[in-house]
């Protein structure tokens, strides 16, 4: 069975059980490679759902954005299964609240990326099969391997099988132990300390503080974000370089420990900055430091709610 | 009215010809889309693109602005400040539209906005019609055509090996005396001035009905449209921000240890706390309170407020979801629903 | 003239820099080491804390958007801390936070930190003198201050 169709089923079975409230899935979205979040509520609905390699969503966002009463059905790649652990751990929603359908993912399709094969010209349809991307436009027609077009995030990713979930629909995709997630930020951080800044002014430069980011973000939940606070306001929300860039350190201080890099900041920013840069340096400090990867187990205790008394301290005086 | 032509080659020099006398932004290329900024260079400019991605009302209405300047509790300096003779070559039709639109919240019987004012009277538009419009755009609905040069000083028209320029203010005029290397367009480039534009409107197919919306409007506000429809929305300002209509602001005194300066910020509707209260209350309280904001504003309060729709139809907000919430169908849901 | 020519027309410039000194140890070390009498220069303007854990980053990003050239976060050393922890979570904190701040392009030696306890009037000195000279090397701060580009659109 298709895992699209086995996604159904098990929706279909929650919610004839009364075991949740509503679903939340992908369906069919409005342009070629797109698919938008579903919020499936009664039986008949349930035939909306799909599945494909444009379902970017990081759908654990909403689990903690709506205020849902009652259980949650969800579906969840291993990035979203991540987000869902690190929500629970850091007690936003309780286990049993949730139910996972989780879906081994072989990553998603960067729709940018293949937009970019065809400059200017406009993509007006894009289907799935096999593993290629057939997409066509007025004068053009392409084919391309979904495996050479995947988000750079899935492309580092090595929790591609969910590790938490309730249901598992489809086989368990082989994680890479090859990868090496942080060649990128090593290679960058190598670079001079002016040479650094000149690229990050450079791509802060076109932020137009929509907070896309923040938005997007399964780990920004906060009633009230730093940036909105105003007794006292401790930050501007001007355009000047200075505030842009500080909204920016800080948030992705706020990620520490807890970032899964699912990606999901980079690909909704419309303005395309390199936020991953940023997030993937402080997820490489964690790992490095404190041997903690965010999002793959309940149990272990995130790395800044503890402490160990020879934590490396070199750099205080 | 009169028409100029040019050769493609000679548009570069005409740039750069303007670039000495005015501050000039075009489109230029920007990692994976276009977006206007000050050229300095003719060679820079991208004339190519089908739509900008950030839209240029940021030069009447910038997102940051200063509006005066204090120390010590004194006033230093007040605006608005004179930022120059301004040229935006090649907007397209709907954003000029936009500006008409702004126009009428910033300059009106009750109410004269001088930072708004001085920058629009300090700035010469020189429009370009679309060849290849997009399949979400869908200006025509809004009564839009995309060779439409209303609101341009200049108006230009991609011919295939020439540009037309059409001459529609003394602004205009001025501009194109600053160079000579345009000739009187013949009758063949008229006519096919003529049928570019009409090509263009031919291929926006994508139709919204607009007619009938204000009304269906007013009596829905407690409809429970508005309860599912936010749901995968999760609040960004990419929609407001990019839109060449919305023009919500929020002013703040910004001070850093005795001096500072007064700003007016782009706000969105979208935000929580665009309508919190001191008291902690929030008339908005969750997304189904903002997002129907959105939509009544743009298609229902702007109407009985200004006579026109709140819309141009450039489908930036469509293009640039992160989670694909597609206004041509929430328009559709209501007409339909 | 924008910042940056003001900056470098100052002759004799002296760097300003935030200290945030925990209540117990090292806001009682400098203390002592005014006691004792032992010289150190000028420039630090201190802040007195509770504890190292109650510095939050947004206290050392602000200074230096206000225009500090270097700051200073000092408190007590690992297992001394008043409230027990305080300086062991801190710790994390802060060593995450100079990652960032280096990694964007902040110089090494803007931002600082130190354990200096009550007894150590003699390191709190050494201590601010080192600091005072790595600032000094790098000369005015120029990234993260607030410009208020006004004129500029």
């Amino acid at each position: 069975m298709e895992i699209v169709e086995r996604i159904r089923e098990e929706a279909r079975k929650a919610l004839e059980e009364k075991k949740v409230e509503l679903i939340i899935g992908f369906e069919e979205g409005s342009l070629p490679l797109r698919t938008t979040p579903a919020f499936i509520k009664s039986i008949d609905a349930v035939e909306r759902l799909i599945w494909n390699a444009t379902c970017e969503n990081n759908l654990a966002n909403y689990l903690l954005r709506l205020k849902i009463k009652g259980k949650v059905g969800i579906v969840a790649k291993g990035c979203d299964a991540r987000s869902i652990i690190n929500a629970i751990k850091e007690r936003q929603i309780e286990r049993d609240m949730v139910f996972i359908i989780g879906v081994p993912c072989t990553g998603m399709v960067d729709r940018k990326g293949i937009k970019e094969r065809f400059d200017e010209a406009e993509i007006l349809e894009a289907i799935e099969v096999n593993g290629q991307i057939k997409v066509k436009g007025e004068r053009f027609e392409g084919s391309f391997n979904i495996s050479d077009f995947l988000y750079d995030s899935c492309k580092t990713c090595t929790q591609k099988t969910p590790s938490l979930y309730d249901v598992i629909v489809g086989d368990e995709v082989k994680e890479r132990e090859d990868v090496d997630e942080f060649r990128e930020i090593r290679e960058f951080e190598k670079k001079s300390p002016d040479e650094r800044w000149a690229y990050f002014t450079r791509e802060i430069e076109s932020c137009i503080r929509c907070y896309a980011c923040r938005n997007v973000c399964p780990l920004c939940y906060c009633k009230e974000c730093f940036i909105d606070q105003s007794r006292p306001q401790w930050f501007g929300r001007s355009i000047d370089e200075s505030d842009r860039m500080i909204f920016h350190i800080i948030r992705v201080f706020h990620t520490a420990g807890r970032c899964v890099d699912c990606g999901a900041c980079e690909r909704a920013c419309p303005m395309g900055i390199d936020l991953r840069k940023l997030t993937k340096k402080v997820e490489k400090d964690v790992v490095e430091l404190y041997n903690y990867k965010a999002g793959i187990d309940l149990e272990t205790v995130p790395p800044l709610a503890t402490y160990k008394e020879d934590d490396p301290q070199e750099f205080i005086k | 009215m009169e028409e100029k032509v040019i050769s493609r080659e000679k548009v570069v020099t005409f740039i750069d010809t303007l670039i000495g006398k005015y501050y000039v932004f075009a489109p230029v290329k920007k990692k994976d889309f276009i977006s206007f900024d000050e050229v300095k260079s003719g060679n820079e400019v991208y004339l190519g693109y089908r739509n900008s991605k950030d839209s240029p009302k940021r030069f009447l209405f910038p997102q940051s602005e200063v509006m005066l300047r204090y120390e010590k509790g004194r006033l230093i300096e007040e605006g608005p400040f004179d930022y120059g003779k301004r040229v935006i070559f090649g907007i397209r039709p709907c954003d000029i539209k936009g500006f008409s639109l702004l126009n009428k919240v910033f300059d009106n019987h009750d109410f004269r906005d001088p930072y708004f004012i001085t920058k629009r009277d300090s700035i010469i538009l020189i429009g370009m019609g679309c060849r290849e419009p997009q399949t979400t755009c869908f200006c025509t609905s809004l009564g839009i055509d995309p060779g439409s040069s209303d609101g341009a000083d200049l108006f230009i028209t991609d011919i295939g090996n020439k540009y037309v320029f059409q001459i529609l203010t003394s602004k205009g005029e001025g501009i194109i005396s600053e160079y000579d290397g345009f000739n009187d367009a013949e009758k063949a480039d008229l006519d096919m001035k003529e049928k570019v534009s009409e090509d263009a409107k031919e291929r926006i197919r994508t139709k919204v009905e607009i007619s009938g919306l204000k009304e269906k409007l007013d009596g829905m506000f407690e409809d429970p449209f508005w309860s599912d429809l936010h749901e995968k929305c999760i609040g960004c300002a990419i929609c407001t921000y990019l839109c060449p209509t919305c023009h919500c602001f929020d002013i703040e005194d910004e001070t850093v240890n005795d001096k500072g300066v007064r700003r007016r910020n782009w706000d969105s509707c979208m935000f929580p706390l665009f309508t919190l209260h001191t008291s902690g209350h929030n008339p908005r309280e969750s997304g189904k309170e903002r997002m129907r904001q959105r939509i009544m504003h743009k298609f229902n309060y702007f109407v009985s407020y200004w006579g026109d729709t709140a819309c141009v139809g450039c489908g930036r907000c469509i293009i640039n979801c992160p989670v694909n919430m597609d206004l041509r169908k929430v328009i559709n849901n209501i007409n339909h629903g | 003239m924008n910042l940056d020519e003001v900056d470098s027309k100052i002759e004799n410039w002296e760097p300003k820099i935030i200290a945030f000194l925990c209540n117990w140890c090292s806001y009682a070390g400098a203390d002592l080491a005014g006691i004792s009498r032992i010289q150190y220069p000028p420039n630090v303007r201190v802040i007195r804390v509770p504890c190292s854990g109650r510095v939050d980053p947004f206290f050392i990003i602000k200074s230096l958007q206000a225009g500090a050239d270097g700051v200073l976060v000092s408190g007590c050393h690992p297992g001394d801390c008043h409230y027990l922890t305080g300086n062991y979570f801190a710790r994390r904190r802060f060593t995450i936070l100079k990652n960032i701040l280096e990694y964007i392009g902040i110089e090494e030696g803007r931002v600082n930190f130190s354990w200096v306890s009550a007894a150590e009037g003699e390191k709190f000195a050494t201590v601010i003198k080192e600091v005072t000279e790595s600032v000094k090397a790098l000369g005015p701060a120029k990234r993260l201050i607030k410009r208020f580009n006004y004129r500029k659109l």
